[in-house]
């Protein structure tokens, strides 16, 4: 299987603040990567490193082979896009506007007929044709974050980068987006993979091909739903007491949060 | 097509009709205010005649359009256009509806170079008619190279550009301040004079100069519209998720922005409120596409500032009222009316 990402040994800190420590993975085609752990624990660090939003200290990232330190901006953009938790504007623009910005890696200055109706497709891919000419600052936050996804999508990028994407979403369109972005992965006519940081566990069992547990800045443990997700782990991980229903020919495995874990003092 | 697209491209038109308009507008009352004044009446057809030399006109009629008013008008228009495009460029680039060409220090600059000729006698030219200019242009050029020392800090934030235009705008008013302290009182109106911003000062060769200067800045203004459009709708990890770098792309546009303003100002003096309200105006025209909202910053600034000024002069003729008061008395109360029926109709 060809490699999209691929991280190697990544270090950064915030002045003393180790907030990566030798995180490693790696990416295939076609493969949708969620990233779990608690807030802090490094996830939106890990991903705005790989789209040189920030710089690490140390560390390979590489893209279908080719190290990013070679890439500019505009040229990453267009291997790579990047939906951030939120976006505070400060000039509105219209929806259809807005994720039109996601062709600017691929255009000089003109926009051709090709580019609209990618834009309009992705629109109507994600329900939002009824908001195109609507400006960005007048919907509401889940609105906003379905049409940043859009602009990501329709940036056409190999590898889409989603920190928390649906955490401003309601419990239908979280489906509906992870569904969407489940499609897109999983359309082997073209070789698109993602990494989601997300904080819903069962979203992530769920859709996932595989799952990276980051702890305190250390990719703990990597692999399958079923292999990460132990009540061990989520207990490491969370402090959280879970029981685990696992896997059935019809439904997903799912994790059942049961209660805090309360240390004791003499621990 | 698509029928989304379709709609995008109509909306898209319509907008660039607009602007035409605009354009047409003000062609037309820049006719209108070249056979209008306090010396002489002419209809448009006439003035147009004149101007395109299909009616000889007396040596006098002449003389009044061709080295009176053409000069004045053409700065109006040239210098409105700059100042316009520099005020939305800065907003956009430092993602704040507050700013405007001014914000960052380089008016201050040319305050203070106009203050050194005028007060101490201090010029880099020998020729005293062009000592102020030679001067405010040079110390609003030293704001530009501390701009650029600026972007050379790595990762400075837009905060800090304004922050920094701030502290400039002080240090260089309070040595402003000392001067005008021990000026005489001739050296305080000069000064006072030079800070209303008037159009009365440029020559023909000053208007077209700066005309050469701000058609040749321009273009890149326009090809960095599509960065602006990522800069000022969701900041700097939202360009950089598009390709854009926002340190790089910050230094460029501030230093187009304030060569566009120091070249302008160093021959009108101090025009501060068009820069800040005519791109705001502009966009709620044409919405905040930068690719739309340069051109129409452009013409909007270069008839806001040729209206403003054709009233200064004509109004209590044969008193001229500088074209910066009357921005502001004029500009002042439009702009919070069109803010105001803005926001209530959504804007």
């Amino acid at each position: 299987m060809n490699e999209i990402l691929d991280v190697e040994n990544l270090n950064f800190s915030w002045g003393r603040n180790h907030v990566l420590k030798d995180a490693s993975i790696s990416i295939g085609e076609n493969e949708l990567v969620a990233i779990l752990g608690v807030n802090g624990a490094g996830k939106s660090t890990l991903l705005k490193c790989i789209n040189k939003i920030l710089t690490p200290s140390s560390g390979k990232i590489r893209i279908s082979g080719d190290d990013i330190a070679q890439y500019n901006l505009a040229k990453l953009a267009t291997k790579v896009s990047y939906v951030p938790q939120s976006v505070l504007t400060s000039f509105s623009m219209d929806v259809f506007d807005v994720v039109l910005l996601g062709r600017r890696p691929h255009i000089t200055w003109r926009i051709s007929d090709k580019d609209r109706d990618m834009v309009s497709e992705t629109l109507r891919y994600l329900g939002l044709e009824d908001f195109a000419f609507r400006r960005f600052d007048q919907l509401s936050g889940g609105e906003r974050q379905r049409v940043i996804i859009a602009k990501a999508i329709a940036q056409d990028p190999c590898l889409l980068l989603m920190d928390e994407p649906t955490s401003d979403l309601d419990l239908k369109n979280q489906i509906e987006v992870m569904k969407r972005m489940r499609e897109i992965v999983s359309d082997t006519s073209k070789p698109k993979s993602a990494l989601i940081a997300i904080h819903d566990i069962n979203v992530a069992a769920r859709f996932a091909d595989r799952i990276v547990l980051l702890h305190q800045g250390e990719i703990m443990a990597e692999g399958t739903p079923e292999t990460v997700l132990t009540e061990e782990n989520i207990a490491e991980v969370f402090g959280v007491t879970s029981s685990i229903v696992e896997k059935t020919r019809y439904k997903p495995l799912r994790v059942i949060i049961q209660d805090e874990i309360v240390k004791s003092e003499e621990e | 097509m698509d029928s989304i697209s379709q709609k995008h491209i109509e909306n898209s038109k319509s907008q660039i009709i607009v602007i035409f308009i605009l354009c047409i507008v003000t062609f037309l009352f820049a006719i209108f205010a070249m056979g209008w004044g306090s010396s002489s009446n002419l209809d448009v057809l006439t003035t147009m005649k004149i101007l395109f030399g299909l009616e000889s006109a007396d040596q006098l009629q002449s003389d009044i359009i061709w080295k009176l008013r053409f000069p004045r008008i053409l700065m109006a228009i040239v210098g409105g256009a700059a100042l316009a495009t520099a005020g939305a460029l800065m907003q956009g680039c430092l993602g704040n509806p507050l700013v405007s060409p001014l914000t960052l220090g380089v008016a201050s600059g040319a305050a203070l170079g106009a203050a050194f000729a005028i007060v101490l006698g201090f010029s880099i030219v020998s020729s005293s008619e062009l000592a102020i200019v030679a001067n405010a242009f040079l110390f609003s050029l030293i704001v530009v190279a501390i701009i650029i020392q600026l972007g050379n800090i790595r990762s400075i934030s837009a905060e800090s550009y304004i922050l920094v235009g701030i502290a400039i705008t002080f240090i260089a008013g309070a040595i402003v301040s000392t001067m005008q302290y021990f000026a005489t009182d001739a050296q305080l109106s000069q000064l006072a004079h030079w800070s209303f911003g008037s159009l009365s000062r440029p020559t023909l060769e000053n208007a077209l100069l700066v005309s050469l200067v701000v058609i040749a800045l321009m273009p890149s203004a326009l090809k960095w519209s599509w960065d602006l459009n990522a800069l000022s709708l969701g900041g700097d990890d939202f360009a950089k998720s598009t390709g854009v770098n926002p340190e790089s792309t910050r230094v460029r546009i501030l230093i187009l922005s304030a060569l566009m303003t120091s070249v302008v100002i160093a021959f009108t003096g101090l025009i501060g409120f068009l820069g800040l309200a005519a791109p705001h105006m502009s966009r709620l025209i044409v919405g905040n596409d930068y690719r739309k909202l340069i051109p129409c910053s452009c013409v909007f600034g270069a008839l806001l500032m040729l209206f403003a000024d054709t009233v200064g002069r004509t109004l209590f003729a044969p008193v001229v009222i500088p074209v910066g008061i009357m921005l502001s008395v004029i500009g002042g109360p439009f702009f919070m009316y069109l803010l105001l029926k803005g926001k209530g109709a959504g804007h």
